[in-house]
């Protein structure tokens, strides 16, 4: 097998003026991953190499960076299916840049947290002293349910062309957890997490290129949940709430 | 206003542009053969139609409100300081309040009688 050539992308703002690129000869073992490939050139050719992974299985989402052009996590792209003899590492678009492939998630989770990921409810004493199930049927399930997969790695946001000039725009991410929340028959906060997205700089910016739901390494399709999510903003109501007295009836029979 | 009442407002009067713009080609082009149609003469003609009229101070007002509110999204995703916004939200106004009330004076011209061959 021939030496695989790994370019990374090399940056460090308290020192260079500019990126620079650096290339590292890899010897290639059957099943490499592009974070075996990164991981094998800060280990044994260069330790100052900046990158951030974990789990290393697609769960964690922390190795997203731009792989020969593309957002992907590293530890879900095998080298051979690049062809095997160049790889090229980037950092993420549409972020900040800590050190080399390390860029900054800040305001990319600020965002998340903006949209009320988590329940909302009027019992809030249900909410903190449960006596029963909170009931939900497979089909409201269905509604939602490719969207509580993301792992909030940050690939769909870099590649979104309205996040790139619009920096008050929430992102694919944040914006198809909006609806993953506002779909949910448990949730009462749809209203109110609605109103947070028909401003300037809200939902209505999407353009719908579909760069997010494409780059997605858990095939979770964000395009969708904000063309979605548009329908009930203009209506201004939230979807039907049949999960939640289902509870209720739930809890009255105990 | 909120921003999806606008968006609204431009999805209606691009579907309502396409229906009033095909109907202005068919009959600038097909009806009227197009050499005759953009004659001086042809022009005032059809300002002094009645219904012809209205039609045409129908298109100017879609076209300009969805023209200039397309603009204006574009700017919002320029900048993002509030001062920005403003000025983007209050110079669309005033883009297409001057754009439309021009338009409304040729109108008003040709079918009047202030303007003649």
């Amino acid at each position: 097998m021939r030496d695989l050539k790994l370019m990374v992308q090399r940056f460090d703002p308290f020192r260079d003026s500019e990126p620079k690129m650096m290339e590292y000869r890899i010897p290639q073992r059957e099943g490499m991953t592009v974070l075996d490939a990164l991981l094998y050139a800060r280990d044994y050719l260069d330790h100052s190499i900046a990158l951030r992974f974990s789990c290393r299985q697609a769960s964690c989402g922390s190795c997203g960076m731009k792989i020969n052009g593309r957002p992907r996590l590293a530890c879900y792209t095998q080298v051979a299916e690049l062809g095997g003899e160049k790889v090229v590492a980037q950092p993420m678009d549409n972020f900040a840049i800590i050190k080399d492939l390390v860029t900054e998630l800040e305001s990319f989770f600020a965002k998340h947290k903006d949209m009320m990921p988590h329940l909302i409810r009027a019992d809030t004493g249900e909410m903190e002293h449960p006596s029963a199930e909170y009931l939900m049927k497979p089909e409201e399930l269905e509604k939602m349910l490719q969207f509580t997969y993301c792992i909030k790695c940050g690939l769909c946001t870099s590649s979104c062309p309205t996040v790139a000039t619009d920096s008050d725009f929430p992102g694919p991410q944040a914006l198809a957890q909006a609806y993953r929340y506002a779909m949910d028959p448990r949730d009462e906060g749809g209203e109110e997490r609605l109103k947070l997205l028909d401003g300037t700089h809200g939902v209505w910016r999407c353009h719908f290129a579909g760069s997010c739901s494409y780059v997605c390494p858990k095939g979770v399709d964000p395009a969708l949940g904000i063309q979605l999510l548009k329908r009930h903003v203009m209506s201004g109501k939230a979807p039907h709430r049949e999960g939640a007295k289902v509870f209720a009836a739930s809890a009255s029979q105990k | 206003m909120k921003e999806s009442r606008l968006m609204l407002i431009q999805y209606a009067t691009a579907v309502a542009a396409v229906a009033l713009v095909s109907v202005h080609l068919v009959m600038q082009g097909v009806i009227y053969p197009y050499a005759t149609a953009i004659s001086f003469s042809n022009i005032l003609s059809v300002y002094r139609n009645g219904f012809y009229a209205i039609f045409l101070e129908a298109l100017l007002v879609v076209v300009l409100v969805h023209g200039f509110n397309g603009v204006r999204i574009i700017l919002q995703e320029l900048r993002q300081t509030r001062s920005w916004t403003r000025l983007v939200d209050a110079g669309t106004v005033v883009a297409i309040i001057v754009t439309v009330a021009y338009g409304t004076r040729t109108v008003i011209l040709a079918v009047f009688g202030g303007v003649s061959v």
